[in-house]
């Protein structure tokens, strides 16, 4: 499907400083001429591809208590019961059921649960993408600890197949597949970027090494709006004397395949990066602050791969603290109160919480926990694919005002994290509400305040 | 054939065959799908003590406890007070034993030493009034609630149902109260079969999978040192 | 005392005569009326007017036919070490024919019976114990060559009324006891068409039969009847229900075997198998012989003797709480089953996403 197979009655606005379609109302968006039986038998057919062992115990075992609900950010906010998470995946629990659960054939045979529509399918689409984060909070509350989040994950794969994401995603995901950018950060504008970055900043940046120890990655984020983090990644690597490259061949860590639910796009956007570390050797896969990429590569590279990665994937954050216990980061101590917003992907579902607080520690700040903190803290509202859905801005309005009390109420004078999609979705609510407070980098804050050594 | 010769004799006989068979069919009919190995590199070194999580998952997190306490207090409160009347009561307790008996062929008191305790009729119909009081309640919250009125389907209503039906069925034949002794305890153990034949095939089933789908869990989250 | 001893005019004498010249004052009679009728649940003046007419009724002739039974029906009713005024009762209705009681045997008995029928026609009771045996059209059970199934189905003709006395008669009993080889029936699976009260019990208690003959000898009707068919006054309440042993069974003490501490204590015998709950009948109440005891008082559970089909209804050592559940073969072998399913229905499931995965 090329942007022109998208649905010409609602054009995208392609020059706008956000990616999005000109009128953002209800509506169900479609990719391609499609009918719709075929939409639905596209979108079955993937569903059961996905069905497993593990996402058949999970299905199996929801027992409709609802308290998913109470850790959703867009139910506490609006007390809509429509995006209580488990809700979110019922045509996929549904086609379960029917097609490949241990009683499939009583469901079909006695039809206990009808076939799925594609008007269910449609009105289902803003609950699988509009409002869900995949932020994992409901897996954490469920009695029956069903990981609610890695299921709204796979149903996307079939609503992929079946055209039905909503624009903007779909487009900016087609995009990253064509160019190798979602946001227009092709090899060529990256290569543009190193070299007025190595020109404006002074800063060795090393690019497309025929052998290094270690291999970054950046995010188009980055690489569109905080090149900072470009200059800041070199100046840090220069600073521990680290053996690294940036590769032309595999650079781009965001992840759309992953996101908007195509599997074969997720699959060539992560063997990029798989086989550029191969080519250059390196021992060592820096991923940047981004959140998904995190999950894409670190947990679910080698399964897509097809075996084990033959190199570390860490985030920046874990190679940062790394270096900190070696002692070969040396940071100045910033005096200030700091909150730190973990990001979904790389804390509560990553396991990597711990990693960006030792830093934050070896900064010398004066750290103040957001309540509820660490693996509970509440999702930025924009990760998931969700910034990227202009019709979902109101929604998403209302779940940063959830991040706003938080943040006030530590007091701390610095929000920190360490995900751009988070920092991106700060930004764009900072403007909104016109807040008093900037979202910060963590990988920049280090940047700024690495101890200069004795000329 | 008189009615409760029937719910002592073929209707009992049935209904505990279908239920073993049932229970097993859904069971192994989930455990033999497809698992892929995940090939990537662990950050703890055992997933296996993830499988806490089935314990510690009994309980909310200190995060989650205001939004889901009414739940949790009358879930609890139901399932502790079924329990205790269903496995504390003399006649239930000479019924199970007798399973016991039959299937290991060694009394209870044999094998583990002490004979199985058992409270008086009082203690245990206080107990099933309890449970019959909590599950009214908690389906006055399954109608009222937003929620769960949007989630819930034949499943949820059907599965209180046959829950709480042996609970009143059983108080009422403890009291002696509607109808001859006979026939209150011949529709006290049809209610038992009935829910014994529903089991395997809706969301009491739980009873079973919250140990697979919490031990899931535990497992993949710990091997990656996410939050459990 | 056998009808023959009784001299030949006596049968024109009152019940009230006749028990006065035994030397049953008037008042001892009139205590016994009352007792009987408050043991009935009928109110106090009723007991006065059961004496009177008692006192004054004409002694009904009465035909009791064994069928497929073992006499203890009989025995219990008749026995008595001193005579009991049911005793004397008894013998006071006019037995025209008992096959244990009376003197005559062979064609003479057989010729009494034919004429009482004759004589009474209309108006005796017909008293039946044991079962009616139906197999081979009912050769299994025959009195002087004729099956017992054509002397009911005769006799219930000309009978005001039938007492089905014990279990066998009311239910079937013991004979038909699974697999029922004689093809045991109760009388009121034969007669259809006359009122019939049942007076189960293997074997009944004595003052059962003397309250409903009591109470057709005062009303001229039978007393109120359950849906079984027993008299409400005797079989409205079970064992259970008036048990001295009630308060141990609520307080949760019972005896596990019949010599421990339980069971030397006197507590509920619910785990040995009683079936009180299910089992409708006085013995709790009047007890037996003259208020001596009853099984639970001597320390074993209820038969349920009084029941339908008690005989099929699994060990009587079996608690009531403990039913069929079938054993460790069935339900290795439902689980067998289940296991079975559970893999066709894994490997369907496969199977179908291959299908899938190739046709993509």
């Amino acid at each position: 499907m090329s942007p022109a197979d998208v649905n010409t009655e609602h054009p995208l606005e392609l020059e706008a400083p956000r990616f999005s379609v000109k009128k953002p109302a209800v509506r169900h968006d479609k990719q391609g001429e499609v009918p719709d039986a075929e939409r639905v038998k596209r979108a079955m057919q993937n569903f059961v591809k996905d069905f497993g062992r593990t996402a058949a115990i999970y299905m199996e075992s929801c027992v409709h208590c609802g308290n998913c609900a109470e850790a959703c950010h867009y139910y506490v906010t609006t007390g809509n019961p429509k995006y209580t998470p488990i809700w979110k995946i019922e045509p996929f629990k549904q086609a379960y059921k029917r097609e490949y659960g241990p009683f499939a054939w009583f469901y079909r045979t006695l039809n206990l649960k009808s076939a799925v529509s594609v008007e269910r399918l449609e009105e289902w689409q803003e609950l699988i993408y509009d409002s869900c984060t995949v932020c994992g909070r409901c897996s954490l509350i469920c009695p029956m600890g069903i990981d609610i989040a890695s299921l709204v994950t796979l149903a996307r794969h079939g609503m992929s197949k079946a055209g039905l994401v909503p624009h903007e995603l779909w487009a900016v995901a087609e995009r990253g597949e064509k160019e190798g950018s979602p946001l227009g950060a092709t090899p060529k504008v990256f290569k543009e970027r190193i070299e007025w970055l190595v020109d404006d900043y002074e800063v060795e940046i090393p690019l497309d090494k025929a052998q290094a120890e270690v291999m970054c990655a950046m995010s188009s984020i980055e690489i569109m709006k905080y090149p900072e983090s470009i200059v800041a990644t070199a100046k840090i690597m220069k600073h521990v004397g680290a053996d690294w490259t940036f590769r032309l061949d595999g650079y781009e860590a965001t992840n759309f395949g992953l996101l908007s639910g195509n599997a074969e796009w997720q699959r060539e956007m992560s063997m990029k990066l798989i086989n550029a570390a191969i080519a250059c050797g390196a021992k060592t896969l820096i991923l940047p602050e981004c959140g998904h990429a995190y999950g894409a590569l670190r947990w679910m590279g080698a399964n897509v791969y097809g075996k084990p990665l033959p190199f570390r994937v860490l985030h920046i954050a874990e190679f940062l603290a790394e270096h900190v216990k070696s002692g070969r980061l040396k940071l100045n101590k910033i005096g200030k109160s700091v909150t730190f917003h973990d990001p979904c992907q790389i804390s509560r579902r990553g396991g990597a919480i711990e990693a960006p607080r030792e830093v934050l520690t070896a900064l010398g700040v004066e750290l103040r926990e957001m309540e509820p903190g660490k693996g509970l803290n509440w999702c930025c509202g924009g990760g998931g694919g969700v910034v990227t859905i202009h019709r979902a801005d109101p929604l998403r309005y209302r779940v940063f005002q959830l991040k706003m009390n938080q943040i006030d109420e530590t007091g701390a004078e610095l929000p920190v994290t360490s995900c751009s999609n988070c920092r991106q979705t700060f930004d764009d609510g900072q403007a909104h509400f016109k807040w008093d407070k900037t979202m910060n980098s963590l990988l920049e804050m280090v940047a700024d305040n690495l101890e200069e050594e004795a000329a | 054939m008189d009615l409760l010769t029937f719910a002592r004799g073929p209707g009992l006989f049935w209904a505990v065959t279908i239920f073993v068979i049932g229970v097993l069919w859904k069971l192994v009919g989930v455990v033999l799908l497809r698992a892929k190995p995940d090939l990537s590199v662990a950050r703890k070194p055992s997933a296996w003590t993830g499988l806490r999580l089935i314990l510690t998952r009994t309980w909310p997190r200190r995060e989650f406890l205001q939004s889901t306490a009414y739940t949790e207090v009358l879930g609890y409160t139901f399932h502790i007070g079924f329990f205790v009347a269903l496995a504390f009561y003399l006649p239930h307790i000479l019924f199970f034993e007798d399973v016991f008996r039959g299937l290991i062929g060694v009394n209870f008191q044999g094998v583990f030493g002490v004979s199985w305790p058992y409270f008086s009729g009082g203690v245990i119909y206080f107990s099933g009034a309890v449970a019959f009081a909590a599950l009214i309640a908690l389906l006055i919250h399954r109608i009222a609630s937003p929620v769960k009125r949007l989630i819930s389907n034949f499943d949820d209503y059907f599965s209180w149902l046959v829950t709480i039906a042996p609970l009143a069925t059983g108080m009422l034949a403890f009291s002696h109260v509607g109808a001859p002794y006979q026939t209150l305890i011949a529709v006290h153990l049809l209610s038992v079969e009935l829910l014994l034949v529903w089991f395997p095939f809706g969301k009491l089933m739980h009873t079973f999978t919250v140990f697979l789908s919490r031990g899931t869990q535990g497992m993949q989250f710990e091997r990656k040192g996410a939050t459990l | 005392m056998p009808d023959s001893m009784i001299p030949q005019d006596a049968r024109d004498v009152t019940l009230g005569e006749y028990l006065a010249a035994r030397g049953v004052s008037r008042r001892a009679f009139l205590k016994f009326a009352c007792s009987l009728a408050s043991l009935m649940a009928l109110p106090p003046s009723v007991g006065t007017a059961m004496a009177e007419a008692m006192a004054k009724a004409r002694r009904p002739s009465v035909l009791w036919f064994p069928f497929q039974e073992c006499t203890g029906c009989t025995e219990s009713i008749t026995r008595s070490h001193t005579p009991t005024i049911e005793a004397m009762i008894f013998d006071m209705i006019s037995l025209d024919y008992h096959e244990t009681l009376m003197a005559a045997a062979g064609h003479q008995s057989e010729a009494a019976r034919e004429q009482a029928m004759k004589e009474n026609a209309g108006k005796y009771l017909l008293l039946i114990d044991g079962s009616v045996a139906t197999g081979l059209e009912g050769a299994y059970s025959c009195i002087g060559g004729q099956t017992n199934l054509s002397w009911l189905t005769e006799a219930a003709k000309g009978a005001a009324a039938i007492v089905a006395v014990g279990t066998c008669a009311s239910y079937g009993g013991i004979p038909k006891a699974n697999p029922n080889p004689t093809g045991a029936r109760a009388v009121s699976d034969i007669i259809k068409d006359k009122p019939i009260v049942n007076i189960p019990g293997c074997p009944p208690i004595p003052v059962v039969l003397t309250g409903v003959l009591a109470h057709f000898l005062t009303f001229g009707t039978l007393p109120e009847l359950d849906p079984l068919g027993r008299p409400k006054a005797f079989f409205g309440e079970t064992i259970h229900d008036r048990c001295y042993r009630r308060p141990f069974y609520d307080q949760g003490r019972f005896a596990k075997t019949f010599d421990d501490e339980g069971a030397r204590n006197g507590w509920c015998l619910y785990e040995l198998g009683c079936k009180g709950p299910v089992t409708y009948n006085s013995c709790a109440t009047v007890k037996w012989n003259g208020g001596t005891s009853f099984p639970i008082q001597s320390g074993h559970g209820c038969l349920g003797c009084s029941e339908p089909d008690f005989w099929d209804k699994g060990s009587f050592y079996r608690p009531l709480s403990v039913g069929q559940w079938g054993n460790a073969a069935t339900l290795g072998g439902a689980a067998a089953v289940g296991v079975a399913l559970g893999a066709a229905a894994a490997y369907a499931a496969r199977r179908r996403q291959d299908k899938i995965a190739k046709g993509d």
